[in-house]
């Protein structure tokens, strides 16, 4: 009698689901017509059943004559547990192919120099700024995070990370406190981050201003040119910060930071020129017999093994009744002397009920660093102690233009597209030019573009 | 509207805050006159006291008839806006007063909105018989906001009628509005869920405040018209999202009436919801 009362009532609770799909549309189309509105779409509503907030982004940025490309997935996916407790992780796979300059000078003649690995050797037409084409690497990096309130008015935020690439490989961890007040107008936060990075070059590490030898081939389980061995750089970062409410549609916001790294700051695959001392012209080489090796004398490049940095950062952010406009400028200073100036400003234009367009622009300037040379004059003059022929350490300004466009569809999901053009020109300063290199320098500007795709979703 | 009613405006210039909160509020004065219960001078009230005679109503009037009639008919009879006579019997006031089943059946007569002649625009209501668009009113009032607030602005806009509310679109930057569903433990006062909402509405029905008990049972307010009875089984609390306030409003109040079988009505319907029982 029980199993068949539960049966009757189970086939007409199915009776009931299957009328139950008619009356949902039946009472949509009902309220479309009281209402006098046309036929409504989905409904977007999300929940905590969905908790996580995904930005994922397709870059890619490709340097022009060749250079560098970058082709990089990313996503950073925030989990929110309530309460404003959040969980952060970030993922991101670059993969690097290309060529980038190697630091010598472009000279009359053809040149060669031994690959980084020290097994072979590329070479160079004259008149042309060398690059090294052995440039490839793909890089891998997780960094995950935890905010949360401590008390009222602070929140806590902690966070690690890890980075691996063929040579390099990268561990953090940071730690940050911010604190409201003033009816929650003023926040002042406080950060610190440190980090522990090797270096394992390809070909090992060479001796600093040591010369660049002719390449041998090890044979498959041989170990590097220049000797083997890995070294490492401890990073530590200060950030403090204030962010200021200025009325309805303003927001200051002022970070000072400070930065010491230390342990090994070369690039292990830069070199410089060895020049003439008086007519600034390279300084010839010839390979030992049988073997295949520069034609110049190249010498890597040596850093000073500690470096401080000083930076101030003012932003200010204001609504134009729904167009943003954010406006930045850093100022950054070091004791390689490095001294920057950076001009930041977008501004998002909303259009329609669910488009922007974000146009972009930044100017960058440096001074080059004290030890940063065009080329080290051989001879008798004593070898510098430092020395780095490295475009990113000489007078240098870049700028950057660019326009985003965002959408959100229906599902309340945002997709955008950026292309930005960046336009990089350096110059050595005039008191390191010798002799023929006055006036005939040739610096390794480039442009490169960069162009991105980003999906904006929840899950 | 029977509740807290606000509005929330996401706009940068004060005197354009101030015409959509104008606009609003006359919004929901406007409907709360003409079709409250309470009121002894509108239409409702032209209706309730035309002892058997017919009555002509307004094109808005008879949109909403038109309207209950069909989720009448599409509820088999569960969803009856003449069920409000039954309130002479039931006072949900969180006591433990039950009336004599004597007195429900005496009621059931006055019951059924089949026993209604309704030819748009004549109603005819039998002497003693009642309609009360208290499951309607609140909704449609919130979507009435919005579509003015839509005409007048293009600003970010919530209309919150007690519980009931609905969105223009989404908030700055493409930010969602966060609501919190209240939770059925009055005692914690904390929402009970979080709704990120950037387009479309929510309804909820419940019981926190209005119940009535019986030999520890906690009865809903929300009546059977077939029988007169509190429906047995129906959750605390029923939240659904739909595209209008009216929409998602009927939706909560049909799964309530199912009793035990308002989840299954709402997965079957495919609708976003939360439903919220005692343990």
């Amino acid at each position: 009698m029980v199993g068949a009362a539960s049966a009757a009532a189970a086939a007409g609770v199915t009776e009931m689901a299957d009328k139950d799909t008619k009356i949902g549309a039946a009472i949509a189309a009902a309220t479309c017509s009281l209402l006098g509105t046309a036929t409504p779409g989905v409904s977007i509503a999300a929940d905590t059943q969905a908790p996580w907030d995904v930005e994922s982004a397709f870059l890619y940025y490709g340097e022009s004559d060749g250079r560098v490309k970058d082709m990089s997935v990313s996503a950073q996916a925030t989990r929110d547990y309530g309460d404003e407790r959040k969980l952060g992780i970030d993922l991101s796979l670059d993969s690097l192919t290309g060529a980038s300059p190697n630091g010598a000078m472009a000279t009359n003649g053809a040149q060669t120099f031994t690959s980084p690995s020290g097994r072979a050797t590329y070479s160079t037409p004259a008149g042309v700024v060398p690059l090294d084409d052995t440039f490839h690497d793909t890089r891998f990096a997780l960094n995950g995070n935890w905010s949360q309130p401590l008390a009222r008015l602070y929140t806590l935020n902690a966070g690690l990370g890890f980075s691996s690439e063929f040579d390099y490989q990268h561990l953090g961890a940071n730690f940050g406190m911010t604190r409201d007040f003033n009816q929650r107008n003023t926040t002042l936060s406080a950060a610190l981050a440190y980090a522990q990075d090797t270096v394992k070059p390809v070909g090992g590490l060479h001796a600093p201003l040591s010369q660049m030898t002719d390449a041998v081939d090890y044979g498959e389980d041989g170990g590097g040119g220049g000797g083997g061995g890995s070294d490492s750089k401890n990073v530590l970062d200060v950030l403090l910060g204030v962010s200021q409410v200025l009325g309805r549609q303003t927001v200051l916001r002022v970070n000072l930071s400070y930065s010491d790294s230390s342990g090994y700051l070369t690039d292990p695959y830069k070199i410089l020129s060895v020049v003439d001392p008086v007519t600034g012209d390279l300084i010839g080489r010839t390979p030992a017999p049988g073997a295949s090796g520069p034609t110049g004398v190249y010498l890597y490049e040596s850093r000073p093994d500690s470096r401080r940095k000083e930076g101030l950062y003012a932003e200010m952010r204001h609504d134009f009744s729904g167009k943003v406009l954010q406006v930045g400028y850093r100022y950054s200073t070091d004791d390689w002397q490095v001294d920057s100036h950076t001009f930041e400003s977008r501004l998002r234009l909303p259009f329609g009920s669910s488009s922007y367009l974000e146009p972009h622009v930044r100017y960058y300037q440096q001074t080059a660093a004290s030890f940063y040379r065009y080329s080290v004059a051989g001879g008798s003059a004593p070898l510098p102690e430092f020395a780095s022929a490295d475009a990113r350490l000489s007078d240098m300004n870049a700028i950057t233009a660019g326009l985003k466009y965002g959408h959100v569809n229906a599902g309340g999901n945002e997709w955008n597209a950026r292309l930005e053009f960046y336009r990089q020109t350096a110059k050595a300063p005039s008191e390191f030019l010798i002799g023929n290199q006055i006036g005939n320098t040739q610096m390794p500007d480039f442009d490169a573009v960069i162009l991105q795709f980003g999906y904006h979703f929840k899950l | 509207m029977g509740g807290p009613c606000e509005v929330l405006i996401e706009v940068t210039d004060e005197a354009e805050a101030r015409k959509i909160a104008d606009a609003v509020a006359a919004c929901a004065l406007r409907i709360e006159n003409k079709f409250s219960r309470y009121r002894p001078d509108n239409i409702v009230a032209r209706i309730n006291s035309s002892a058997g005679e017919p009555v002509a109503v307004d094109s808005e009037t008879a949109n909403l008839l038109d309207f209950a009639a069909l989720i009448h008919r599409l509820s088999d009879g569960l969803f009856d806006i003449t069920s409000g006579v039954l309130r002479k019997a039931w006072t949900f006031d969180g006591g433990n007063r039950l009336p004599a089943q004597a007195e429900v059946e005496a009621l059931l007569p006055l019951v059924g909105w089949s026993k209604v002649r309704w030819l748009r625009p004549m109603i005819t209501l039998p002497p003693g018989m009642q309609i009360d668009f208290g499951g309607i009113g609140k909704e449609y009032a919130v979507d009435q906001a919005i579509q003015r607030v839509t005409q007048m602005s293009g600003a970010a806009v919530l209309v919150n009628f007690g519980g009931d509310l609905a969105v223009t679109h989404s908030r700055e930057s493409n930010r969602a509005w966060r609501v919190g569903i209240e939770g059925i433990d009055t005692a914690v006062q904390r929402a009970a869920m979080l709704v990120d909402l950037t387009a479309g509405a929510l309804s909820t029905s419940g019981d926190t405040y209005r119940y009535v008990e019986s030999q520890g049972r906690r009865l809903s307010h929300i009546l059977d018209p077939r029988t007169g009875w509190p429906v047995s089984g129906a959750p605390r609390s029923v939240t659904v999202a739909a595209p209008t306030c009216t929409n998602a409003g009927m939706l909560t109040t049909l799964a309530m009436l199912r009793g035990p079988a308002a989840e299954a009505f709402l997965e079957s319907e495919g609708v976003r919801h939360w439903v919220q029982r005692s343990t």
